[in-house]
Protein backbone atom coordinates (compact mmCIF):
# COMPACT_ATOMS: atom_id res chain seq x y z
CA UNK A 1 0.00 0.00 0.00
CA UNK A 2 2.44 2.37 -0.78
CA UNK A 3 1.72 5.62 -2.59
CA UNK A 4 3.28 8.33 -4.44
CA UNK A 5 3.63 11.31 -1.83
CA UNK A 6 5.86 14.73 -3.07
CA UNK A 7 7.00 15.35 0.13
CA UNK A 8 8.56 12.20 2.74
CA UNK A 9 5.77 12.58 5.95
CA UNK A 10 7.15 12.10 9.25
CA UNK A 11 7.36 8.66 10.51
CA UNK A 12 4.71 10.10 13.62
CA UNK A 13 2.11 11.36 10.91
CA UNK A 14 2.55 8.24 8.94
CA UNK A 15 2.05 5.78 11.64
CA UNK A 16 -1.41 8.26 11.97
CA UNK A 17 -2.52 8.42 8.92
CA UNK A 18 -2.19 4.40 8.41
CA UNK A 19 -4.16 4.58 12.00
CA UNK A 20 -6.75 6.70 10.17
CA UNK A 21 -7.26 4.22 6.70
CA UNK A 22 -7.61 1.11 9.37
CA UNK A 23 -10.64 3.24 11.65
CA UNK A 24 -12.12 4.76 8.19
CA UNK A 25 -14.60 1.46 7.43
CA UNK A 26 -16.11 2.12 10.66
CA UNK A 27 -17.07 6.02 10.25
CA UNK A 28 -20.11 4.35 8.40
CA UNK A 29 -20.87 2.64 11.90
CA UNK A 30 -20.70 5.64 13.77
CA UNK A 31 -22.66 7.66 11.57
CA UNK A 32 -25.75 5.54 10.97
CA UNK A 33 -25.47 5.26 14.92
CA UNK A 34 -25.04 8.77 15.66
CA UNK A 35 -28.05 9.61 12.87
CA UNK A 36 -30.13 6.72 14.55
CA UNK A 37 -29.30 8.08 17.99
CA UNK A 38 -30.05 12.41 17.14
CA UNK A 39 -33.33 11.14 15.68
CA UNK A 40 -34.28 8.75 18.72
CA UNK A 41 -33.49 12.11 20.65
CA UNK A 42 -35.69 14.38 18.66
CA UNK A 43 -38.64 12.72 17.73
CA UNK A 44 -39.03 9.97 20.24
CA UNK A 45 -40.72 7.44 18.25
CA UNK A 46 -42.62 5.03 20.54
CA UNK A 47 -40.42 1.97 21.23
CA UNK A 48 -41.93 -0.40 19.35
CA UNK A 49 -41.53 1.64 16.57
CA UNK A 50 -37.89 2.38 16.86
CA UNK A 51 -35.96 2.22 20.65
CA UNK A 52 -33.22 3.97 21.28
CA UNK A 53 -29.25 1.95 20.53
CA UNK A 54 -29.39 1.75 23.98
CA UNK A 55 -32.31 -0.46 24.47
CA UNK A 56 -30.84 -2.34 21.52
CA UNK A 57 -27.96 -3.10 23.02
CA UNK A 58 -29.72 -3.62 26.51
CA UNK A 59 -32.04 -6.18 25.07
CA UNK A 60 -29.02 -7.88 23.66
CA UNK A 61 -27.43 -7.75 27.06
CA UNK A 62 -30.50 -9.32 28.22
CA UNK A 63 -30.79 -12.22 25.92
CA UNK A 64 -27.19 -13.41 26.29
CA UNK A 65 -27.23 -13.08 29.91
CA UNK A 66 -29.93 -15.34 30.10
CA UNK A 67 -28.24 -17.71 27.61
CA UNK A 68 -31.12 -17.36 24.88
CA UNK A 69 -28.65 -15.53 22.54
CA UNK A 70 -26.19 -18.27 22.45
CA UNK A 71 -29.03 -20.92 21.98
CA UNK A 72 -30.16 -19.51 18.99
CA UNK A 73 -26.88 -18.51 17.54
CA UNK A 74 -25.86 -21.92 18.13
CA UNK A 75 -29.07 -23.68 16.49
CA UNK A 76 -28.32 -21.50 13.45
CA UNK A 77 -24.78 -21.95 13.16
CA UNK A 78 -24.93 -25.53 13.58
CA UNK A 79 -27.52 -26.08 10.92
CA UNK A 80 -25.52 -23.70 8.85
CA UNK A 81 -22.50 -26.23 8.95
CA UNK A 82 -24.66 -29.45 8.49
CA UNK A 83 -26.43 -27.93 5.59
CA UNK A 84 -23.15 -26.38 3.91
CA UNK A 85 -21.30 -29.71 4.61
CA UNK A 86 -24.01 -31.88 3.10
CA UNK A 87 -23.91 -29.22 0.40
CA UNK A 88 -20.60 -29.21 0.00
CA UNK A 89 -19.43 -32.73 -0.32
CA UNK A 90 -22.58 -34.03 -2.70
CA UNK A 91 -22.30 -31.15 -5.11
CA UNK A 92 -18.20 -31.85 -5.44
CA UNK A 93 -19.04 -35.77 -5.53
CA UNK A 94 -22.32 -34.97 -7.99
CA UNK A 95 -20.11 -32.43 -10.18
CA UNK A 96 -17.20 -34.38 -10.57
CA UNK A 97 -19.03 -37.29 -11.72
CA UNK A 98 -21.17 -35.17 -14.39
CA UNK A 99 -17.86 -32.95 -15.10
CA UNK A 100 -16.04 -35.81 -16.01
CA UNK A 101 -18.59 -37.19 -17.99
CA UNK A 102 -20.10 -34.65 -20.81
CA UNK A 103 -22.86 -36.70 -22.38
CA UNK A 104 -23.90 -36.51 -18.29
CA UNK A 105 -23.33 -32.87 -17.53
CA UNK A 106 -25.19 -32.10 -20.96
CA UNK A 107 -28.12 -34.05 -20.15
CA UNK A 108 -28.24 -33.33 -16.47
CA UNK A 109 -27.89 -29.01 -17.21
CA UNK A 110 -31.51 -28.33 -17.65
CA UNK A 111 -32.09 -30.12 -14.65
CA UNK A 112 -29.80 -28.45 -12.11
CA UNK A 113 -30.66 -25.17 -14.12
CA UNK A 114 -34.29 -25.18 -13.09
CA UNK A 115 -33.36 -26.99 -9.84
CA UNK A 116 -31.52 -24.06 -9.38
CA UNK A 117 -33.89 -21.55 -9.94
CA UNK A 118 -36.47 -22.65 -7.33
CA UNK A 119 -33.60 -23.61 -4.59
CA UNK A 120 -33.95 -22.50 -0.51
CA UNK A 121 -36.88 -21.27 0.50
CA UNK A 122 -39.26 -22.18 -1.99
CA UNK A 123 -39.00 -25.63 -0.90
CA UNK A 124 -40.28 -24.38 2.11
CA UNK A 125 -44.16 -25.10 1.79
CA UNK A 126 -43.71 -28.44 0.76
CA UNK A 127 -41.02 -29.60 2.43
CA UNK A 128 -43.27 -28.62 5.54
CA UNK A 129 -44.98 -30.81 4.91
CA UNK A 130 -42.36 -33.92 5.01
CA UNK A 131 -39.88 -33.00 7.61
CA UNK A 132 -41.93 -31.16 9.50
CA UNK A 133 -40.58 -27.92 11.63
CA UNK A 134 -37.63 -27.84 12.80
CA UNK A 135 -33.46 -28.62 12.07
CA UNK A 136 -34.19 -30.94 9.25
CA UNK A 137 -36.38 -28.52 6.98
CA UNK A 138 -33.75 -25.90 7.56
CA UNK A 139 -30.66 -28.46 6.96
CA UNK A 140 -32.58 -29.55 3.57
CA UNK A 141 -33.19 -25.66 2.51
CA UNK A 142 -29.04 -25.13 2.97
CA UNK A 143 -28.55 -28.25 1.34
CA UNK A 144 -30.90 -27.57 -1.38
CA UNK A 145 -29.01 -23.95 -1.91
CA UNK A 146 -25.84 -24.55 -1.41
CA UNK A 147 -25.80 -28.07 -3.55
CA UNK A 148 -26.77 -26.61 -7.32
CA UNK A 149 -24.51 -24.00 -6.75
CA UNK A 150 -21.08 -26.15 -5.79
CA UNK A 151 -22.56 -28.64 -8.40
CA UNK A 152 -22.41 -26.13 -11.16
CA UNK A 153 -18.83 -24.40 -10.41
CA UNK A 154 -17.59 -27.69 -10.02
CA UNK A 155 -18.54 -29.00 -13.30
CA UNK A 156 -17.32 -25.93 -15.04
CA UNK A 157 -14.21 -26.37 -13.13
CA UNK A 158 -13.67 -29.80 -14.19
CA UNK A 159 -14.46 -29.43 -17.83
CA UNK A 160 -11.98 -26.30 -17.99
CA UNK A 161 -8.93 -27.83 -16.54
CA UNK A 162 -7.19 -28.18 -20.37
CA UNK A 163 -6.57 -31.32 -21.80
CA UNK A 164 -3.31 -31.08 -22.50
CA UNK A 165 -2.82 -31.68 -18.94
CA UNK A 166 -4.44 -34.70 -18.68
CA UNK A 167 -2.59 -36.61 -21.31
CA UNK A 168 0.83 -35.03 -19.58
CA UNK A 169 0.10 -37.19 -16.56
CA UNK A 170 -1.69 -39.57 -18.51
CA UNK A 171 1.59 -40.34 -21.06
CA UNK A 172 4.12 -40.63 -17.89
CA UNK A 173 2.03 -43.68 -17.11
CA UNK A 174 -0.68 -42.32 -14.50
CA UNK A 175 -4.22 -44.17 -14.48
CA UNK A 176 -7.58 -42.51 -13.95
CA UNK A 177 -7.26 -42.07 -10.47
CA UNK A 178 -3.72 -40.41 -10.71
CA UNK A 179 -4.98 -37.93 -13.31
CA UNK A 180 -8.10 -36.69 -11.02
CA UNK A 181 -5.98 -36.47 -8.05
CA UNK A 182 -2.77 -34.40 -9.45
CA UNK A 183 -4.85 -33.02 -12.58
CA UNK A 184 -8.45 -32.29 -12.69
CA UNK A 185 -8.86 -31.56 -8.80
CA UNK A 186 -6.74 -28.76 -8.23
CA UNK A 187 -7.53 -27.29 -11.69
CA UNK A 188 -11.01 -27.27 -10.54
CA UNK A 189 -10.50 -26.10 -6.77
CA UNK A 190 -10.81 -22.41 -7.48
CA UNK A 191 -14.40 -22.75 -9.25
CA UNK A 192 -15.47 -25.15 -5.94
CA UNK A 193 -14.20 -22.20 -3.61
CA UNK A 194 -15.78 -19.94 -5.51
CA UNK A 195 -19.24 -22.27 -5.44
CA UNK A 196 -18.65 -22.65 -1.73
CA UNK A 197 -18.50 -18.93 -1.04
CA UNK A 198 -21.20 -17.91 -3.32
CA UNK A 199 -23.40 -20.74 -1.56
CA UNK A 200 -22.63 -19.95 1.83
CA UNK A 201 -24.35 -16.01 0.70
CA UNK A 202 -27.28 -18.06 -0.28
CA UNK A 203 -27.32 -20.96 1.96
CA UNK A 204 -27.00 -18.38 4.92
CA UNK A 205 -30.20 -16.44 3.72
CA UNK A 206 -31.97 -19.25 3.26
CA UNK A 207 -31.71 -20.18 6.39
CA UNK A 208 -32.64 -17.22 8.22
CA UNK A 209 -35.78 -17.06 5.97
CA UNK A 210 -36.67 -20.54 6.55
CA UNK A 211 -36.24 -20.07 10.76
CA UNK A 212 -39.19 -17.52 10.30
CA UNK A 213 -41.51 -19.71 9.96
CA UNK A 214 -39.88 -23.01 9.90
CA UNK A 215 -38.18 -23.55 13.52
CA UNK A 216 -39.07 -23.11 17.36
CA UNK A 217 -35.30 -21.83 18.08
CA UNK A 218 -32.37 -20.12 15.80
CA UNK A 219 -31.66 -16.51 14.80
CA UNK A 220 -34.71 -16.15 12.09
CA UNK A 221 -37.44 -17.71 15.08
CA UNK A 222 -35.61 -14.71 17.29
CA UNK A 223 -36.75 -12.07 15.69
CA UNK A 224 -39.39 -13.31 13.96
CA UNK A 225 -41.06 -14.33 17.61
CA UNK A 226 -40.26 -10.61 18.65
CA UNK A 227 -42.93 -8.92 16.09
CA UNK A 228 -45.08 -10.57 17.56
CA UNK A 229 -44.60 -8.61 20.93
CA UNK A 230 -43.69 -5.15 19.25
CA UNK A 231 -40.09 -6.19 20.39
CA UNK A 232 -38.42 -3.84 18.00
CA UNK A 233 -35.39 -3.57 19.95
CA UNK A 234 -34.58 -7.29 19.77
CA UNK A 235 -35.35 -7.51 16.06
CA UNK A 236 -32.61 -4.87 15.55
CA UNK A 237 -30.23 -6.63 17.74
CA UNK A 238 -31.25 -9.77 16.05
CA UNK A 239 -30.29 -8.20 12.53
CA UNK A 240 -27.23 -6.86 14.06
CA UNK A 241 -26.17 -10.26 15.56
CA UNK A 242 -27.11 -11.92 12.01
CA UNK A 243 -24.89 -9.43 10.07
CA UNK A 244 -21.95 -9.59 12.40
CA UNK A 245 -21.86 -13.08 12.34
CA UNK A 246 -21.74 -12.96 8.20
CA UNK A 247 -18.99 -10.65 8.17
CA UNK A 248 -16.71 -12.45 10.63
CA UNK A 249 -17.65 -15.57 8.37
CA UNK A 250 -16.83 -14.26 5.40
CA UNK A 251 -13.86 -12.53 7.18
CA UNK A 252 -12.15 -15.37 8.80
CA UNK A 253 -13.13 -18.23 6.40
CA UNK A 254 -14.03 -16.98 2.82
CA UNK A 255 -11.35 -14.42 2.35
CA UNK A 256 -8.88 -16.40 4.07
CA UNK A 257 -9.88 -18.98 1.15
CA UNK A 258 -10.24 -16.56 -1.61
CA UNK A 259 -6.80 -15.42 -1.11
CA UNK A 260 -5.05 -18.49 -0.76
CA UNK A 261 -7.04 -19.36 -4.32
CA UNK A 262 -6.10 -15.68 -5.80
CA UNK A 263 -2.15 -16.14 -4.03
CA UNK A 264 -2.04 -19.59 -6.10
CA UNK A 265 -4.06 -18.92 -9.34
CA UNK A 266 -3.70 -15.19 -9.92
CA UNK A 267 -7.79 -14.31 -10.30
CA UNK A 268 -8.75 -10.73 -9.27
CA UNK A 269 -5.28 -9.28 -9.01
CA UNK A 270 -6.45 -5.70 -7.72
CA UNK A 271 -8.49 -7.31 -4.56
CA UNK A 272 -5.23 -7.14 -2.88
CA UNK A 273 -4.56 -3.39 -3.60
CA UNK A 274 -7.73 -2.84 -1.09
CA UNK A 275 -5.95 -4.35 2.16
CA UNK B 1 -14.21 -12.51 -7.89
CA UNK B 2 -17.83 -13.61 -8.62
CA UNK B 3 -17.53 -13.52 -12.50
CA UNK B 4 -16.44 -17.38 -12.44
CA UNK B 5 -19.79 -17.95 -10.54
CA UNK B 6 -21.78 -15.99 -13.41
CA UNK B 7 -20.52 -17.65 -15.95
CA UNK B 8 -20.73 -21.19 -14.78
CA UNK B 9 -24.29 -21.54 -15.79
CA UNK B 10 -23.71 -21.27 -19.30
CA UNK B 11 -21.35 -24.51 -19.17
CA UNK B 12 -23.75 -26.78 -21.08
CA UNK B 13 -23.45 -24.27 -23.96
CA UNK B 14 -20.00 -23.29 -24.09
CA UNK B 15 -18.54 -26.54 -25.68
CA UNK B 16 -21.02 -26.25 -28.49
CA UNK B 17 -19.22 -25.96 -31.71
CA UNK B 18 -22.21 -25.01 -34.33
CA UNK B 19 -24.66 -22.59 -32.90
CA UNK B 20 -27.54 -23.38 -35.55
CA UNK B 21 -27.04 -27.32 -34.18
CA UNK B 22 -27.32 -26.45 -30.57
CA UNK B 23 -30.53 -24.58 -31.75
CA UNK B 24 -32.11 -27.43 -33.72
CA UNK B 25 -31.89 -29.58 -30.95
CA UNK B 26 -31.55 -27.53 -28.28
CA UNK B 27 -35.37 -28.37 -27.63
CA UNK B 28 -35.32 -31.68 -27.09
CA UNK B 29 -32.57 -32.28 -25.34
CA UNK B 30 -33.47 -29.47 -22.79
CA UNK B 31 -37.16 -31.26 -22.54
CA UNK B 32 -35.52 -35.10 -22.10
CA UNK B 33 -34.16 -34.55 -18.84
CA UNK B 34 -37.62 -33.35 -17.50
CA UNK B 35 -39.43 -36.07 -18.98
CA UNK B 36 -37.00 -38.46 -17.17
CA UNK B 37 -37.62 -36.62 -14.14
CA UNK B 38 -41.51 -36.60 -14.43
CA UNK B 39 -41.81 -40.38 -15.33
CA UNK B 40 -39.14 -41.09 -12.16
CA UNK B 41 -42.03 -38.71 -9.95
CA UNK B 42 -44.62 -41.21 -11.75
CA UNK B 43 -43.02 -44.48 -10.64
CA UNK B 44 -42.37 -42.98 -7.33
CA UNK B 45 -45.91 -41.88 -6.58
CA UNK B 46 -47.26 -45.27 -8.27
CA UNK B 47 -44.88 -47.57 -6.17
CA UNK B 48 -46.23 -46.92 -3.07
CA UNK B 49 -49.55 -45.41 -1.59
CA UNK B 50 -48.56 -41.78 -0.64
CA UNK B 51 -51.48 -39.82 1.28
CA UNK B 52 -52.22 -36.71 -1.27
CA UNK B 53 -51.25 -34.58 2.12
CA UNK B 54 -47.18 -35.56 0.85
CA UNK B 55 -47.05 -36.61 -2.63
CA UNK B 56 -49.34 -36.11 -5.37
CA UNK B 57 -48.99 -37.28 -8.65
CA UNK B 58 -47.67 -34.98 -11.88
CA UNK B 59 -51.13 -35.33 -13.43
CA UNK B 60 -52.87 -34.02 -10.38
CA UNK B 61 -50.34 -30.79 -10.58
CA UNK B 62 -50.89 -30.13 -14.02
CA UNK B 63 -54.72 -30.36 -13.16
CA UNK B 64 -54.11 -28.13 -10.61
CA UNK B 65 -52.39 -25.89 -12.63
CA UNK B 66 -54.82 -25.77 -15.52
CA UNK B 67 -57.28 -24.78 -12.77
CA UNK B 68 -55.34 -21.88 -11.59
CA UNK B 69 -54.67 -20.47 -15.14
CA UNK B 70 -58.37 -21.02 -16.17
CA UNK B 71 -59.78 -19.20 -13.47
CA UNK B 72 -57.14 -16.45 -14.14
CA UNK B 73 -55.75 -16.68 -10.49
CA UNK B 74 -51.72 -17.96 -11.72
CA UNK B 75 -51.86 -14.58 -14.07
CA UNK B 76 -53.00 -12.10 -11.15
CA UNK B 77 -50.18 -13.81 -8.39
CA UNK B 78 -47.50 -14.01 -11.21
CA UNK B 79 -48.13 -10.67 -12.76
CA UNK B 80 -48.24 -9.59 -8.82
CA UNK B 81 -44.50 -11.12 -8.26
CA UNK B 82 -43.14 -9.73 -11.95
CA UNK B 83 -44.13 -6.44 -11.32
CA UNK B 84 -42.81 -6.11 -7.96
CA UNK B 85 -38.96 -7.68 -9.24
CA UNK B 86 -39.35 -5.40 -11.67
CA UNK B 87 -39.92 -2.46 -10.18
CA UNK B 88 -37.49 -3.30 -7.68
CA UNK B 89 -34.49 -4.10 -10.49
CA UNK B 90 -35.08 -0.80 -12.21
CA UNK B 91 -35.47 1.58 -8.90
CA UNK B 92 -32.18 -0.46 -7.54
CA UNK B 93 -29.96 0.19 -10.76
CA UNK B 94 -31.06 4.15 -11.01
CA UNK B 95 -30.44 4.64 -7.26
CA UNK B 96 -27.81 2.06 -6.76
CA UNK B 97 -25.25 2.72 -9.90
CA UNK B 98 -24.51 6.48 -9.17
CA UNK B 99 -23.97 5.84 -5.83
CA UNK B 100 -21.42 2.65 -6.62
CA UNK B 101 -19.80 5.69 -9.21
CA UNK B 102 -19.62 8.12 -6.13
CA UNK B 103 -18.48 5.96 -4.25
CA UNK B 104 -15.76 3.76 -6.33
CA UNK B 105 -14.40 6.62 -7.78
CA UNK B 106 -12.75 8.05 -4.15
CA UNK B 107 -10.32 5.33 -2.70
CA UNK B 108 -11.52 7.34 0.61
CA UNK B 109 -14.84 6.36 0.21
CA UNK B 110 -14.84 3.12 -1.24
CA UNK B 111 -12.03 2.07 1.85
CA UNK B 112 -15.01 3.28 4.37
CA UNK B 113 -17.75 1.94 2.74
CA UNK B 114 -16.60 -1.69 1.66
CA UNK B 115 -16.94 -2.96 5.23
CA UNK B 116 -20.01 -1.39 5.60
CA UNK B 117 -21.36 -2.50 2.18
CA UNK B 118 -20.46 -6.42 3.46
CA UNK B 119 -22.24 -6.33 6.95
CA UNK B 120 -25.40 -5.44 5.16
CA UNK B 121 -25.01 -8.13 2.48
CA UNK B 122 -24.41 -9.84 5.57
CA UNK B 123 -27.81 -9.41 7.10
CA UNK B 124 -30.45 -10.56 4.65
CA UNK B 125 -33.26 -8.77 3.30
CA UNK B 126 -35.62 -11.23 4.86
CA UNK B 127 -34.17 -10.46 8.17
CA UNK B 128 -35.49 -6.73 8.25
CA UNK B 129 -38.93 -8.67 7.33
CA UNK B 130 -40.18 -8.52 10.62
CA UNK B 131 -38.99 -4.70 11.14
CA UNK B 132 -40.27 -3.75 7.96
CA UNK B 133 -43.61 -5.33 9.01
CA UNK B 134 -43.83 -3.44 11.76
CA UNK B 135 -42.90 -0.38 10.43
CA UNK B 136 -45.28 -0.93 6.77
CA UNK B 137 -47.52 -3.15 8.19
CA UNK B 138 -48.62 -6.21 5.86
CA UNK B 139 -48.81 -4.06 2.76
CA UNK B 140 -47.10 -4.39 -0.90
CA UNK B 141 -44.73 -1.46 0.77
CA UNK B 142 -42.93 -4.58 2.80
CA UNK B 143 -42.61 -6.60 0.36
CA UNK B 144 -40.75 -3.97 -1.88
CA UNK B 145 -38.51 -2.36 0.55
CA UNK B 146 -37.40 -5.83 1.35
CA UNK B 147 -37.08 -6.78 -2.33
CA UNK B 148 -35.14 -3.00 -3.10
CA UNK B 149 -32.78 -3.53 -0.13
CA UNK B 150 -31.55 -7.37 -1.30
CA UNK B 151 -31.28 -5.86 -4.69
CA UNK B 152 -29.40 -2.76 -4.01
CA UNK B 153 -26.87 -3.80 -2.27
CA UNK B 154 -24.65 -6.53 -4.40
CA UNK B 155 -25.13 -3.71 -7.09
CA UNK B 156 -23.67 -0.47 -4.93
CA UNK B 157 -21.55 -3.04 -4.17
CA UNK B 158 -20.36 -4.66 -7.73
CA UNK B 159 -20.40 -1.27 -9.07
CA UNK B 160 -17.84 -0.02 -6.00
CA UNK B 161 -15.37 -2.89 -7.30
CA UNK B 162 -15.88 -2.83 -10.72
CA UNK B 163 -14.99 1.55 -10.73
CA UNK B 164 -12.13 0.52 -8.45
CA UNK B 165 -10.68 -2.13 -10.75
CA UNK B 166 -9.92 0.11 -13.78
CA UNK B 167 -6.80 1.29 -14.12
CA UNK B 168 -6.72 4.77 -13.05
CA UNK B 169 -4.06 5.72 -16.01
CA UNK B 170 -7.04 5.59 -18.62
CA UNK B 171 -8.99 7.98 -16.29
CA UNK B 172 -6.07 10.14 -16.17
CA UNK B 173 -5.21 9.87 -19.70
CA UNK B 174 -8.78 11.30 -20.75
CA UNK B 175 -8.45 14.03 -18.00
CA UNK B 176 -4.90 14.83 -19.52
CA UNK B 177 -6.03 15.23 -23.01
CA UNK B 178 -9.11 17.59 -21.56
CA UNK B 179 -12.07 15.23 -20.97
CA UNK B 180 -15.30 16.49 -18.79
CA UNK B 181 -16.04 14.76 -15.54
CA UNK B 182 -19.12 12.77 -17.98
CA UNK B 183 -16.89 12.27 -20.34
CA UNK B 184 -15.33 10.18 -17.75
CA UNK B 185 -18.23 8.43 -16.33
CA UNK B 186 -19.24 7.41 -19.96
CA UNK B 187 -15.99 6.53 -21.48
CA UNK B 188 -14.42 5.14 -18.92
CA UNK B 189 -15.90 4.34 -15.88
CA UNK B 190 -19.39 2.97 -17.60
CA UNK B 191 -17.91 0.72 -19.99
CA UNK B 192 -15.22 -0.11 -17.56
CA UNK B 193 -17.61 -1.08 -14.62
CA UNK B 194 -20.65 -2.49 -16.92
CA UNK B 195 -19.55 -6.61 -16.32
CA UNK B 196 -18.95 -5.55 -12.50
CA UNK B 197 -22.38 -4.07 -12.60
CA UNK B 198 -23.81 -6.87 -14.92
CA UNK B 199 -22.44 -9.62 -12.20
CA UNK B 200 -24.21 -7.79 -9.52
CA UNK B 201 -27.54 -7.17 -11.05
CA UNK B 202 -27.39 -10.97 -11.24
CA UNK B 203 -26.88 -11.75 -7.51
CA UNK B 204 -29.27 -9.30 -6.64
CA UNK B 205 -31.57 -11.05 -8.65
CA UNK B 206 -31.33 -13.92 -7.48
CA UNK B 207 -31.09 -13.03 -3.79
CA UNK B 208 -34.08 -10.65 -4.26
CA UNK B 209 -36.47 -13.38 -6.20
CA UNK B 210 -35.71 -15.69 -3.25
CA UNK B 211 -36.39 -12.54 -0.70
CA UNK B 212 -39.63 -11.18 -2.28
CA UNK B 213 -41.08 -15.35 -2.43
CA UNK B 214 -40.25 -15.74 1.48
CA UNK B 215 -41.73 -11.59 1.93
CA UNK B 216 -44.68 -12.93 -0.06
CA UNK B 217 -44.91 -15.96 2.44
CA UNK B 218 -45.24 -13.90 5.12
CA UNK B 219 -46.25 -10.57 4.15
CA UNK B 220 -49.46 -12.77 2.45
CA UNK B 221 -50.57 -9.73 -0.06
CA UNK B 222 -50.76 -12.05 -3.73
CA UNK B 223 -47.89 -12.82 -4.90
CA UNK B 224 -46.20 -16.88 -6.16
CA UNK B 225 -45.18 -16.69 -2.61
CA UNK B 226 -48.17 -16.60 -1.16
CA UNK B 227 -49.81 -19.11 -3.68
CA UNK B 228 -47.58 -21.63 -2.60
CA UNK B 229 -47.60 -20.97 1.36
CA UNK B 230 -51.57 -20.70 1.24
CA UNK B 231 -52.28 -23.57 0.01
CA UNK B 232 -49.68 -25.41 2.44
CA UNK B 233 -52.62 -24.11 5.24
CA UNK B 234 -55.27 -26.32 3.03
CA UNK B 235 -52.68 -28.92 2.73
CA UNK B 236 -52.72 -28.64 -1.53
CA UNK B 237 -49.71 -30.30 -2.81
CA UNK B 238 -51.03 -29.91 -5.84
CA UNK B 239 -51.19 -26.58 -6.01
CA UNK B 240 -47.93 -26.04 -4.22
CA UNK B 241 -45.77 -28.22 -6.99
CA UNK B 242 -47.85 -26.29 -9.80
CA UNK B 243 -46.53 -22.72 -8.27
CA UNK B 244 -43.09 -24.02 -7.49
CA UNK B 245 -42.97 -25.15 -11.38
CA UNK B 246 -43.79 -21.21 -12.46
CA UNK B 247 -41.88 -19.96 -10.26
CA UNK B 248 -38.62 -21.62 -11.74
CA UNK B 249 -39.81 -21.20 -15.11
CA UNK B 250 -40.37 -17.68 -14.34
CA UNK B 251 -36.68 -16.86 -13.10
CA UNK B 252 -35.09 -19.13 -15.59
CA UNK B 253 -36.78 -16.61 -18.21
CA UNK B 254 -36.32 -13.63 -16.44
CA UNK B 255 -32.13 -14.98 -15.89
CA UNK B 256 -31.73 -16.27 -19.61
CA UNK B 257 -33.83 -13.94 -21.31
CA UNK B 258 -32.98 -10.61 -20.10
CA UNK B 259 -29.59 -10.89 -17.39
CA UNK B 260 -27.92 -12.97 -19.15
CA UNK B 261 -27.79 -11.64 -23.07
CA UNK B 262 -26.83 -8.25 -21.44
CA UNK B 263 -23.92 -10.12 -19.68
CA UNK B 264 -23.37 -11.48 -23.30
CA UNK B 265 -23.36 -8.08 -24.97
CA UNK B 266 -21.23 -6.38 -22.12
CA UNK B 267 -18.80 -9.35 -22.71
CA UNK B 268 -19.20 -9.28 -26.46
CA UNK B 269 -18.45 -5.25 -26.10
CA UNK B 270 -15.68 -5.00 -23.18
CA UNK B 271 -14.09 -8.15 -23.94
CA UNK B 272 -13.71 -9.55 -20.27
CA UNK B 273 -11.56 -12.44 -19.83
CA UNK B 274 -13.93 -15.63 -19.72
CA UNK B 275 -11.67 -18.92 -18.84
Amino acid sequence: MSDVTIAEPSPARRTLGRLAWQLLPLCPFALVLAAWAIYWTIARPPPATLPAPHDVADAVWELAARGDLATHVAASLWRLLLGTSLGVLTGVIGGFVAGLNRPVAAFLNPLIVFFNAISGIVWLPLVIGWLGIGTALAVFLIWNTVFFIVFQNTVLGVQLVPQVYEQGVQALGGGRWETIRSVILPGALPYILTGLRSGLGFGWRALIAAELVGATTGLGQMIYGATEFHRSDIVIGGCLIIGTIAMAMDRWLLLPIERRTIARWGLVIDARKEQ
Amino acid sequence: MSAANALSERAGFRHQPALAAVRRLGGLKILLPFAALIAAWWAIHASADFSPQVLVSPLAVWRAFVHLVAYGVMAEYASTSLRMIGVATVLSLMVGVPIGFAVGVNRYAAHALEGFLRFLQGISGIAWLPLAIIWFGFTHATTLVIVIYTLIVPIIFNTMIGVRAIPPTYALALRSLGASPLRLVTDVYLPGALPSIVVGLRLGMGYGWRALIAAEMLVRRGGLGDLIFGARTFGQIDRIIAGMIVIGCLYVVIDRLIVQPIENLTIARWGVLRT
